[in-house]
């Protein structure tokens, strides 16, 4: 299946993953927050949350602001 | 000088500075502690998703400064942008506080009152302490407090000019219908000078980052804004002197020797 994480086109195996499983298999850890199809997802929703083919994944971290 | 208070906290400085557009990190870390500033804006953005570890060492350098973290959501141009970005920054930074910005003309980053009317709603009603990056607009000040914000963050000028206070009468006007508000300068402020006027104006604090970012020496500009802001604070408690017209002398007359009385 095809998901859009950070504006980038990803393959993943099956027909759908929860939002904790992708994202250890992507290596993503700590200082991270998470919106899918631009809604913001809570923490402790990521086990039960399920990505299907075609959804687009935004994870952000902290940068510099003004 | 006295501690100030805003949402809930209190500090010393009450000079807010961002962490962005520094020629590198360590030169932010020396350029925020040179500023004195307790109160640091960041943000959140979008790694990419094959170096997923790669905005921690900013957020780690952030830790260790032991400073309030004010999230922005720059970048966003609609309420809901706003919203999903505040709510994300509020998991990641874990903090209730937000600046919001939401910008409604690509052309001079001037914010979208509307928008950041609608989005300020529905953040406070939430939990948030809602910070509102805004125009120098009355009304729109007006709708803000009606709604409980606490702070209004009227601009000096646009983003990043440095073109200082633009205005001044507007956020005159502001300070004396608002006198119970915390009220700053956020955006515009290019030399500690405009600072110094911010301050003057009886507003509680200036927020910069370009002023002292972009400066050929960050750390000794930081460490000037620091001083801007004490001394425009300390001359708004003294009270500066009425303007005459006629010049007065300063040292007494009486007893001038070689005194001549003109008729």
């Amino acid at each position: 299946m095809i998901i859009s994480v950070n504006g980038e086109i990803k393959e993943f195996k099956g027909e759908h993953i929860s939002i904790k499983e992708l994202l250890e298999e992507m290596s993503y850890s700590k200082g991270i927050a998470v919106a899918l199809n631009e809604t913001f997802v809570l923490k402790t929703k990521y086990k039960e949350t399920i990505i299907k083919d075609g959804d687009r994944l935004d994870i952000l971290s902290p940068v510099q602001g003004g | 000088m006295k501690k100030w208070k805003i949402e809930g906290k209190e500090f010393d400085s009450r000079l807010m500075i961002g962490s962005a557009l520094y020629p590198s990190p360590e030169i932010m870390e020396k350029s925020i502690k040179a500023s004195g500033a307790e109160i640091v804006t960041v943000a959140l953005r979008r790694q990419s998703a094959n170096a997923p570890q790669c905005g921690n060492q900013f957020w780690d350098i952030i830790k260790e400064l032991d400073v309030t973290v004010l999230p922005n959501t720059a970048g966003c141009h609609t309420a809901k942008e706003a919203i999903t970005t505040a709510m994300m920054a509020r998991e990641v930074f874990e903090t209730d506080w937000i600046k919001l910005e939401v910008i409604g003309n690509q052309y001079n980053l001037q914010p979208d009152p509307f928008a950041l009317l609608e989005a300020t709603k529905v953040l406070i009603d939430d939990g948030f302490r809602v910070l509102p990056y805004m125009t120098d607009d009355l009304v729109l000040a007006q709708r803000l407090a009606d709604i409980g914000c606490t702070t209004l963050m009227p601009w000096g000028s646009p983003i990043g000019s440095g073109r200082g206070l633009m205005n001044p009468y507007n956020l005159k006007v502001i300070r004396r219908q608002f006198p119970n508000l915390n009220l700053i300068v956020d955006a515009g402020i290019g030399k500690p000078s405009d600072a110094v006027e911010a301050m003057e104006l009886g507003f509680d604090g200036v927020l910069l980052n370009s002023a002292v970012a972009l400066a050929q020496e960050p750390v000794i500009m930081g460490e000037a804004f620091k001083h801007a802001v004490y001394a425009g604070r300390l001359s708004y408690e003294a009270g500066v002197m009425q303007k005459r017209d006629m010049a007065s002398p300063s040292t007494p007359t009486v007893g001038t020797p070689f005194w001549h009385q003109f008729s």
